[in-house]
Parts: C-alpha cells; structure tokens; sequence
C-alpha cells in the first residue's frame, strides 16, 4: 500500500475516527496472522495475538512516524507481541545461534528417516524454514516474501542494517545447508 | 553442471519457495473483533498542531489577492540575483562523484555479483556488476555524494564478500566487517 494513503488514514484515526485503521487491518491481518501462526501453536492464540498486535498499533499510533510504510512498524510491534506471549509461557522467541555449522538446532533437524523419505520440494523447505529460529525466518520472509528493503527489514526487526542483511545470509546458508545434508542422505 | 550453478539453482529455489510459502486465512470475524476493540481516539493540542504542520493542505487564492503576493515575490528574487552578481551558485547541491568498484574473479566462478551498500539500501537488484572479459573483474560504477558509504558485494544472491582493496572496514556488529568507500569532493578514494 503506498505510504502517502498510509498516512492519510492515520491523520484521520490521530484525529477521532477510527474507522480508516480498518483498511489499515483489512490490508495486513493476513502477514500478521500467519507471523503469529509461525510463533505459537493453535490457531486461536495466533488469532487472539495478531488482534492485540493491532490494537497495540492503534494505542502507539501517535509514535508513528508519518511518511514512513506502516508494514515494518506494525510487523516490529505484533514480534514484539509474540515475543511477550512466548516470555509469558516459559519459551524463548529468540534462539541465538550465531555459526551457520551449528545453527540448525537438533530439534529444528528433521530427522533421518524422514529426510531420506522426503523430496526436496516445497513442503520440506516450507517445514524447515517454520521450524527456524525466528530472528533468520522472519528476516527471510519480510526480505522474499513481502520485498522489504533492508532498511525496512532492520526497523522491522529493531536491528541494524548489517544484522539485518547478516541474518539473511545466514538464513540462506542454514537452509542451504539443511538442504545439502537432505541430498547427501538421499 | 558445476558446483556453482547448482548453488545458484538451489538459491533461486529456496527464495521462490519462500516468496510462495501460502498463508493461512485470519479466522472470519477477525476485521470486526478488532475494529469493535478500538475507542476513537481524543486528539491533544499537540497531536493536532503536529498533524497540521505535517499534513498536506490546500491553499486557494483568487487572481486579485495573487497579484500583489507575485509581485513581491518576483521583486526579492530580482533583488537576490542583483546581489549574487548573477551568478547561481551550486555549492547547495552535494557534488557527486563516479567511483569504480571492482572485485576481481580470474576463471568468472561468480554466477551474479552485485554491490550492496549504505548508498542503495542494501538492495542488490540497483547496483549490478558486469563482467569485463578483458580485466576478468567485475566491475561497476556509480556516482555518489560525498561522505564514507559501507558496502559489501553480494556474489550469487546470497554470499557476502568484503572488498579485498579496500583498506578500511567497519565491524557491523555480527562479527562480519564492511567495506568503506571513502568520496571527498570531486575525487573519490578509498582509505
């Protein structure tokens, strides 16, 4: 959506009426969901989570920065939203792993016999990259999937351009390698 | 097939996988739990005064009221020009400059090279290297504002290659240092 009409409807709701944000929900529930669906297991707590994810944007809607695309903004509250809910039930949103050798967590690895059963198609690397550390999956999907600019993925993410560049390389190369040790075993 | 063009085929799989990964459907009803949650918001002076001085708005004059508006206007920029001496001065615009980057690749082992930087937004698709046959370097060039821009190349799509002639770098915090292209003036260097 282009960022002028962005800022057009926030100017509206920043001034009463916030009947515009809907366009504003309508245009990115679906991101929004599915980052949630990524994070937690059941579709109801995704559901209950992407909707405080935007009510939490309308509340902070006043530190918006007019001008800017809302996606990156919103997307960087609703992880922040899925990064409480995660706190909150004992599990840790971010999985630190910085080597690409030793990135792939055991229970990220498919196992041995599943992998010789798979292909390597689609469904395989779309269950892999699921079962990402969300700091590389969900850099690899705002930069593939919703073509953010790395500028745009950093705010995003509240990291640096580097890091956030950084965190796609390394995503590329966890998969490559996850995808290699697939063939190897075929 | 050699080994980088099966690496440049499995690269160009994942990134259309994951641009065609399916999303799943918010549940129905989702637009209006959340619109029936939101209270409309009360505006402070602040917010609407900030709104204002941001927000586009539209000004009308009618001919009479335009008239004396556009002769003063015409009469201070006459004035300004009489004291410039005539002459426009184009200090205001930043002075760019052509700089050259080339990575060096003897046997073309490299499928794509790009130039990736703090002066393109790290977005690799506007700054694309060409092979020079004669060379055997990847080469471009592209004009940039004076200041220090860090960059990287971006060989095949996904692998980060610091320059290898540029003598300073920056630690970008992740344990990986960028290039620095140093521009002053009218002549670029690198430091």
């Amino acid at each position: 959506m282009d960022e002028t009409y962005e800022s057009e409807i926030i100017q509206k709701v920043l001034l009463g009426d916030p009947q515009p944000f809907e366009v504003l929900v309508r245009e990115y529930q679906g991101p929004v969901y599915n980052l949630m669906l990524r994070s937690v297991k059941g579709s109801d707590v995704a559901a209950d989570l992407a909707q405080e994810a935007f009510i939490r944007a309308y509340a902070r809607l006043e530190t918006f920065k007019v001008g800017r695309r809302f996606f990156p903004w919103l997307y960087s509250l609703a992880m922040n939203v899925a990064r409480d809910h995660m706190r909150s039930v004992g599990r840790d949103f971010h999985v630190f792993m910085d080597n690409p050798s030793v990135m792939t967590r055991d229970v990220d690895r498919l196992d041995e016999q599943q992998a010789m059963e798979d292909r390597l198609d689609g469904d395989t690397l779309f269950r892999f990259v699921q079962s990402m550390a969300p700091k590389y999956r969900e850099a690899l999907i705002l930069r593939y999937k919703h073509d953010l600019t790395m500028q745009e993925i950093a705010n995003a993410l509240d990291i640096t351009v580097s890091g956030a560049k950084m965190r796609i390389s390394r995503g590329l190369e966890m998969i490559r390698l996850q995808f290699k040790e697939v063939s190897n075993v075929r | 097939m050699s080994g980088n063009e099966d690496e440049h085929m499995l690269d160009a799989a994942i990134k259309y996988e994951i641009r065609s990964m399916s999303d799943q459907r918010p549940p129905d009803g989702f637009l209006n739990r959340v619109m029936d949650k939101l209270e409309p918001k009360r505006p402070t002076v602040w917010v609407r005064l900030k709104l204002w001085l941001t927000g586009p708005r539209s000004m009308t004059f009618s001919p009479i009221q335009a008239i004396p508006v556009v002769t003063c206007a015409l009469a201070l920029l006459a004035l300004g020009l009489m004291n410039m001496n005539y002459s426009i001065s184009d200090e205001a615009e930043p002075q760019l400059s052509t700089v050259r980057f080339v990575l060096s690749d003897k046997s073309m082992s490299a499928h794509t090279v790009s130039v990736i930087g703090s002066f393109n937004s790290w977005k690799a698709e506007r700054s694309v290297m060409w092979y020079n046959d004669v060379e055997k370097t990847w080469i471009l060039e592209a004009t940039l504002p004076p200041g220090d821009h860090e960059y990287m190349f971006l060989v095949n799509g996904d692998k980060l290659v610091a320059d290898p002639l540029a003598p300073m770098t920056r630690d970008d915090g992740f344990g990986n240092k960028n290039s620095i292209m140093f521009v002053n003036g009218s002549n670029e260097q690198s430091l």
